[in-house]
């Protein structure tokens, strides 16, 4: 038995933290095996070369440039499974830090499902090249480009897989957090990586400011949020989940520590959910970063804002239903202000990275929006269990058709494409399947019926409507006097379905321009079949959880993990 | 004949196909979970069919060993077929225990949650969308009829749409569009309720507008397709409606739910339910093509032959006598039916005598082959009307021995018209093609086309002794439409006859419309049906293509072959085994096919004794003047005027050759005078039915329709244009936030928190 501090890691620990001990393992395979046989021992993340006694040059299989991308998706499925699994299993309190319950294991298996496609999807990444140069201020174009494509692929793939999984590592602990302290600091664990993936390409320029602007404004974001975490400490003494709702219950009136503490939280949050004002950053970095990396931010790095925003907004200050909560007029004038403005932005976008990127910053308004219902007081318990199932659902099935769309983009980069409109030109004619598969994830982010988006959002605006249903006077003769009596809560459902329509305009514009222009290049794209494979099963699965018995069964998961989450 | 043996070998690429239903059964699959395959494999081949056509279209092994597609759409229709005969072979094997649960299985249900089911606004009582297969006589005989038929078509296809240079690279479009439309055929009978009965309804709807438009380019053939399109749908509004009326009525639209005891024990209004039944029945009347929506029947003959087979004789047409036969539950008082619907039967039967007699006198003056067919059809299925509105008169005055043998005899009419009549066009497709590739043939180069009507029976004659096989089949199906006594159609048209003038003579006067149309309408069908036989087979070449005509395209005789054998015996054959007993069982007893009598001697004399010497004298009187009129005077007419010997040297087959002697025996009449009378001239107008439709259209619709257009055009685009500039500005204005600087984000973020805090200390000071 070994012991961490607090942490007794015996054998029914270590099956309770299993999905988390794998990617450790993982971590540890991608240092190590990559070294094996040589005579010096690489640093990760580093250029230092330790040199140890024994060995010579590589073997054959530990050169091997796919190694990592091999050992990290390995470590992903095998952990992806596993947290799966443990969805139906009972709650497991770790440590004192952690818990383990269908709620944490449904997040960490949407996290590392996010990251498994990543993973899957970058594999056609790496051609073996060794000795790469950076690109010097003399050389010709051509040369330039040689240089730099050695350079993405060369052995910095052990660094970028270590960064992964290291990214799996905080997200899957921090859904697990139940101390407030240990939920921010496994969103920095996760977040510092983020900021380091998306500047991964430091040779390019796009790279290297999307990613300095990204860590700039996500550190001002976290400071905020520490800062409103310490205030939070002040208050109440402990920062543990359970002892600060007991608190809130507690509390007369509003304590301004408190509310202020939990209102500059939002500020980070809001960052990592990119809510409007805070999500300006996020256009740039997701243009920036490699496709893959911007699909993950635009899932499973949202969705662990969501899980801190639901653990902190309803979970500590659960509204006593029937009364408003402090924070429901912010928020919902957040998420009104967020879904407008990504919508609008991407209107006119003619990057479709960054139209990805404002479309997902639309989505955060639309559960920004839900999640305030519930603070209206006028869900209920059965209606914030409808909206809390609705927003997980949204989040889980987000990572297929958002992700798949990124991951369309990364297949179009392997020729340099994916910044323009004009890259998608004719992709209908040039490849029908992958532009098919595009098609349905734009349909499913524009929310048409039967695919997965259109039910999520349908349960969204179910929750929303439902809550608001009895408020209005039930006048028969003038809808005037039903509108000025009914809650501004309907509103919030009006403004989604207002959004939507405005958004079908850019995602089939998107549509179009793949099936009705003609292409620069006619040729077809790099075959690239695990990155394919990775398209195709996001295309199949967003049809199938959206209709028939996998949507039961994904709502079915959602249900119990959200109803161990409520207790 | 080198040409047909080749091709044979195509049909292994079928046998995968006919092994899947064997495969089940020796699996210990039960017969009613492959009921799913009878719609489910045409389900999958329809895209299969039409996306790889796209494709390969022109592709070698596509367009030889596939026939463009039509193997696959064959293969997928035999696996319908053989479900088709499991089910059946089944259902008398183990009858008993279907008994009266006609519902074989429940197999599929929507997607519905829970979450949205508990306690929220989405609930719906009764699970309207669960699909099921409802399993009775009636289905059995209809989805025998149509599997059977659309095969035999889809067969027959292949030869006649694969030899036509016209349709090249164009088939995989026919054959995908083909098997959609006999699946809608395949769903609509076996589905459970009216809701799904709706939905493959209207799939065939859409079938029909695709296929009557094959030949899009031609403006009669996308004329004629939006013409049947909008004419199904005015009754297709009308039965939506009947069906909401139903829901609002019964709260559910599933058989199970309403046959069950239709009364609610008294519970229903009867005026109500009148309503929405008449309803239904105008949904029947545009799909069955009766007056007054008859008018898109004629123009859908500009679809490819195999088409117009396919709507007349396996599927579309038959929908709606379907719908009307499944209304009987809901009048038959003897088992919970309601009371007081006298006057649906009643209108039922008028319609049907109406439009009987008057697609009769406007098949005399037809002279395109196809076109008097379409007529003949409408004439026939206003039979099968007439009879099934007898039947509900009786059965809504539990007159239940009467009901039953009228209803018997309307579905087995239906049988006997189907068989009959998908063999007649496919005959007549057979003589067209046939003469179009002589004319071809014998104009190669001379630029002569566009004169010539291969359709037009003018140009033919004489075909007796060049097409065998053909002019054999169309004289069985001829008699069989016509009622020749002992064969095909006389079996069940003699029962609808006699029971119509039954109710008019002992129940209800009234019924004496209908009864004397449709004994009129019985000689008239002997004049015409014999009109074309000899136009096309009897006397004289009339043009010198026919000369030139064999019988040499593959594919085309072996439904020929099967159907005549049908169309001649399974009258009779199925009248011995008691089909109208059997066919009527369904709302009955548990019913069988079987002897009436103990010894097959004794039934044969039973049946006979009944056809021809019934008890009531009344009865006896009506049926030996419609044999008369039939049998004797509307042939002998045509005879006179169209009838005589072919040219010299020529003979025809055995099978035929008597009929060509004998119509020359009677003399000839010319009636020249006559057909350009003002009532000719009216009935080749159709007796200006389009017209008079067109005129209130111009008046009524149009104008409605420019408004609409005007307000669509500038106030609802006007709108939307003015949106869409306003979201274009907001959204370049608001780009312009993100100037891509971190201080400026930063600026923002810092904003965004002072707002909040500000929110806050508003709320909690």
């Amino acid at each position: 038995m070994i012991s961490l501090g607090q942490l007794n890691l015996d054998s029914e620990t270590a099956f309770t933290l299993l999905p988390e001990l794998v990617m450790l393992v993982g971590v540890m395979a991608i240092i190590l095996i990559p070294n094996l046989g040589n005579a010096t021992f690489r640093m990760p993340l580093t250029n230092l070369r330790v040199p140890i006694l024994i060995g010579g040059s590589r073997f054959e299989t530990t050169n091997d440039p796919r190694m990592p991308n091999r050992i990290a998706t390995a470590t992903f499925a095998i952990a992806f499974a596993s947290s799966l699994l443990m969805i139906d299993s009972t709650s497991e309190e770790v440590g004192g830090l952690l818990r383990s319950d269908a709620f944490s294991r449904l997040f960490s298996a949407m996290f590392i499902g996010a990251l498994l496609l990543v993973s899957v999807a970058t594999t056609h990444r790496i051609p073996a090249k060794r000795n790469a140069k950076v690109p010097a201020d003399g050389d010709s174009e051509a040369v330039t480009s040689r240089k730099m494509a050695a350079l993405i692929d060369n052995r910095r793939q052990v660094d970028f897989h270590i960064l992964l999984i290291m990214v799996g590592l905080g997200m899957s602990l921090m859904a697990m957090s139940t101390n407030l302290f240990m939920l921010v600091v496994c969103i920095e664990l996760a977040s510092l990586s983020t900021y380091v993936l998306v500047a991964f390409h430091k040779e390019e320029d796009v790279g290297g400011e999307a990613g300095a602007k990204y860590f700039i404004v996500g550190s001002a974001a976290s400071a905020v949020g520490i800062y409103g975490m310490s205030l939070l400490y002040i208050w109440s003494g402990d920062l543990s989940l359970d002892a600060l709702a007991d608190k809130w219950g507690q509390m007369q009136g509003i304590d301004p520590f408190a509310a202020f503490g939990i209102g500059l939280m939002m500020v980070a949050f809001g960052f990592k959910v990119s809510a409007a004002p805070f999500h300006l950053a996020a256009p740039d970095a997701y243009s920036g970063a490699s496709s893959p990396i911007s699909g993950l931010l635009a899932t499973a790095s949202k969705a662990m804002g969501f899980v801190a925003l639901i653990r902190v907004l309803v979970m500590i200050t659960i509204p006593d239903f029937g009364e408003e909560s402090f924070w429901f007029l912010m928020l919902a004038v957040v998420s009104v202000v967020t879904m407008s403005w990504g919508n609008l932005a991407a209107l006119t976008s003619e990057n479709p990275k960054r139209m990805l990127a404002y479309s997902s910053v639309a989505h955060a308004g639309y559960m920004l929006a839900a999640i305030s219902v519930v603070g209206s007081g006028l869900a209920g318990e059965e209606g914030t269990r409808i909206i809390l199932i609705a927003i997980t659902f949204h989040l889980a099935v987000l990572v297929l058709f958002k992700l798949g769309a990124f991951l369309v983009l990364s297949l179009l980069e392997t020729e340099g494409g994916g910044h323009r409109m004009q890259d998608l030109h004719g992709l209908g004619k040039r490849e029908p399947l992958i532009a098919g598969s595009m098609f349905v994830f734009m349909l499913s982010l524009a929310g048409v019926p039967p695919l997965s988006g259109f039910l999520s959002k349908l349960l969204m605006v179910n929750g929303i409507v439902s809550s608001s249903a009895g408020t209005g006077s039930p006048s028969t003769t003038s809808v005037y006097s039903w509108i000025e009596t009914v809650d501004p809560v309907f509103f919030l459902a009006a403004a989604i379905v207002a959004n939507s329509a405005l958004s079908l305009f850019y995602y089939l514009r998107l549509s179009l321009v793949m099936f009705f222009e003609e292409s620069e290049r006619p040729s077809r794209l790099k075959s690239a079949p695990s990155l394919r494979m990775a398209i195709m099963a996001c295309a199949a699965l967003t049809v199938m959880c959206g209709i028939g018995p996998a949507s039961e069964w994904l709502v079915g998961l959602v249900t119990t993990s959200i109803d161990s989450l409520l207790g | 004949m080198s040409e047909s043996k080749s091709e044979a070998g195509l049909l292994v690429y079928i046998l995968p196909f006919l092994a899947i239903v064997p495969l089940m059964h020796n699996q210990g699959w039960d017969s009613s979970e492959a009921a799913i395959l009878i719609v489910a494999v045409p389900f999958v081949t329809f895209p299969v069919i039409l996306v790889v056509g796209q494709l390969y279209n022109g592709h070698d092994t596509w367009k030889n060993k596939l026939k463009e597609g039509g193997i696959l759409a064959l293969g997928a229709l035999g696996t319908s077929l053989s479900a088709a005969l499991w089910i059946i072979y089944d259902y008398f094997d183990a009858l008993p225990d279907f008994g009266d649960q006609h519902s074989i299985s429940q197999w599929l249900e929507w997607v519905s949650f829970d979450l949205l089911q508990s306690d929220y606004t989405l609930t719906s009582e009764t699970n309207i969308l669960g699909v099921g297969v409802w399993v009775d006589s009636v289905t059995l005989m209809l989805l025998f009829v149509a599997t059977f038929l659309c095969f035999l078509i889809c067969w027959f296809s292949l030869g006649y749409m694969n030899t036509d240079p016209i349709n090249e690279d164009r088939n995989h479009r026919f054959y995908g569009e083909f098997v959609l439309f006999a699946l809608g055929m395949f769903g609509m009978v076996l589905a459970d309720n009216f809701l799904w009965l709706f939905i493959f309804w209207e799939i065939m709807g859409l079938c029909s507008y695709l296929l009557i438009g094959f030949y899009y380019w031609k403006e009669s053939a996308a004329y004629a397709a939006k013409k049947a399109f909008l004419t199904t749908r005015v009754g297709d509004v009308f039965l939506m409606v009947g069906l909401f009326m139903l829901y609002d009525i019964y709260g559910s639209l599933e058989f199970s739910v309403i046959f069950h005891d239709p009364s609610l024990h008294g519970a229903v209004d009867s005026a109500q339910l009148f309503w929405a039944l008449l309803m239904m029945f105008i949904g029947a009347v545009g799909k069955s093509a009766q007056f007054p929506l008859h008018v898109w029947l004629p123009d859908a003959m500009e679809g490819p032959t195999p088409v117009s087979a396919l709507i007349h004789a396996a599927t579309m047409v038959n929908a709606g006598l379907y719908l009307v036969a499944r209304m009987v539950p809901f009048v038959d008082v003897g088992h919970h039916g309601v009371p007081g619907l006298e006057d649906l039967g009643l209108i039922v039967a008028y319609v049907g005598g109406i439009t009987a007699f008057m697609a009769a006198a406007i098949a005399f003056v037809q002279n395109d082959i196809k076109k008097v067919l379409a007529y003949s059809t409408m004439s026939q299925l206003a039979y099968i009307f007439t009879g099934l509105g007898a039947a509900l008169w009786f059965y809504n005055h539990d007159e239940h021995h009467a009901a039953v043998v009228v209803f018997g005899a309307s579905m087995f009419h239906l049988f006997n018209h189907a068989m009959a009549k998908g063999m007649l066009f496919m005959a007549s497709g057979s003589v067209i093609h046939e003469v179009h590739h002589a004319h071809d043939h014998l104009h190669h180069g001379h630029g002569d086309h566009g004169h010539f009507d291969p359709q037009d029976m003018r140009n033919m004659g004489g075909l007796a002794s060049k097409m065998p096989i053909t002019a054999t089949a169309m004289m069985v199906g001829s008699m069989s439409i016509i009622g020749i006594p002992l064969i095909g159609g006389f079996w069940s048209k003699e029962g609808i006859i006699a029971e119509t003038w039954l109710a008019a003579l002992d129940h209800e006067p009234l019924m004496i419309g209908p009864a004397i149309l449709v004994i009129l309408t019985a000689g008239m069908t002997g004049f015409y049906m014999s009109r074309m036989w000899f136009m096309t087979f009897a006397g004289e070449p009339k043009s010198d293509v026919v000369e030139h005509v064999h019988e040499a395209t593959p594919w085309i005789k072996e439904p020929l072959i099967v159907l005549t054998v049908v169309s001649a015996l399974g009258g009779i054959a199925f009248a011995l085994l008691g089909a109208t007993d059997y066919l009527s069982s369904s709302y009955g007893d548990a019913g069988h096919l079987k002897l009436h009598e103990s010894t097959l001697m004794e039934s044969v004399i039973y049946q006979l004794e009944h056809a021809f010497l019934p008890e009531n004298q009344n009865l006896r009187l009506v049926g030996w003047t419609t044999i008369l009129l039939s049998f004797i005077i509307g042939p002998v007419f045509a005879a006179r005027i169209h009838g005589g010997p072919l040219s010299e040297g020529e003979s025809a087959t055995p099978a035929v050759s008597w009929l060509v002697r004998i119509s020359g025996k009677f003399g000839s009449q010319d009636v020249s005078s006559l057909s350009e009378s003002d009532l000719a001239e009216a009935l080749e107008n159709r007796l200006y039915f389009d017209d008079l439709y067109e005129g209130l259209l111009a008046k009524t619709v149009l104008p409605m329709a420019s408004f609409a257009a005007w307000f669509d055009r500038n106030v609802i685009d006007g709108v939307i244009k003015q949106i869409e500039s306003n979201s274009v500005s907001g959204s370049l204005q608001i780009r312009t936030i993100t100037t891509g600087s971190a201080r400026d984000y930063i600026l923002m973020a810092v904003v965004g928190m002072l707002s909040i805090i500000a929110l806050i200390w508003g709320i909690s000071s």
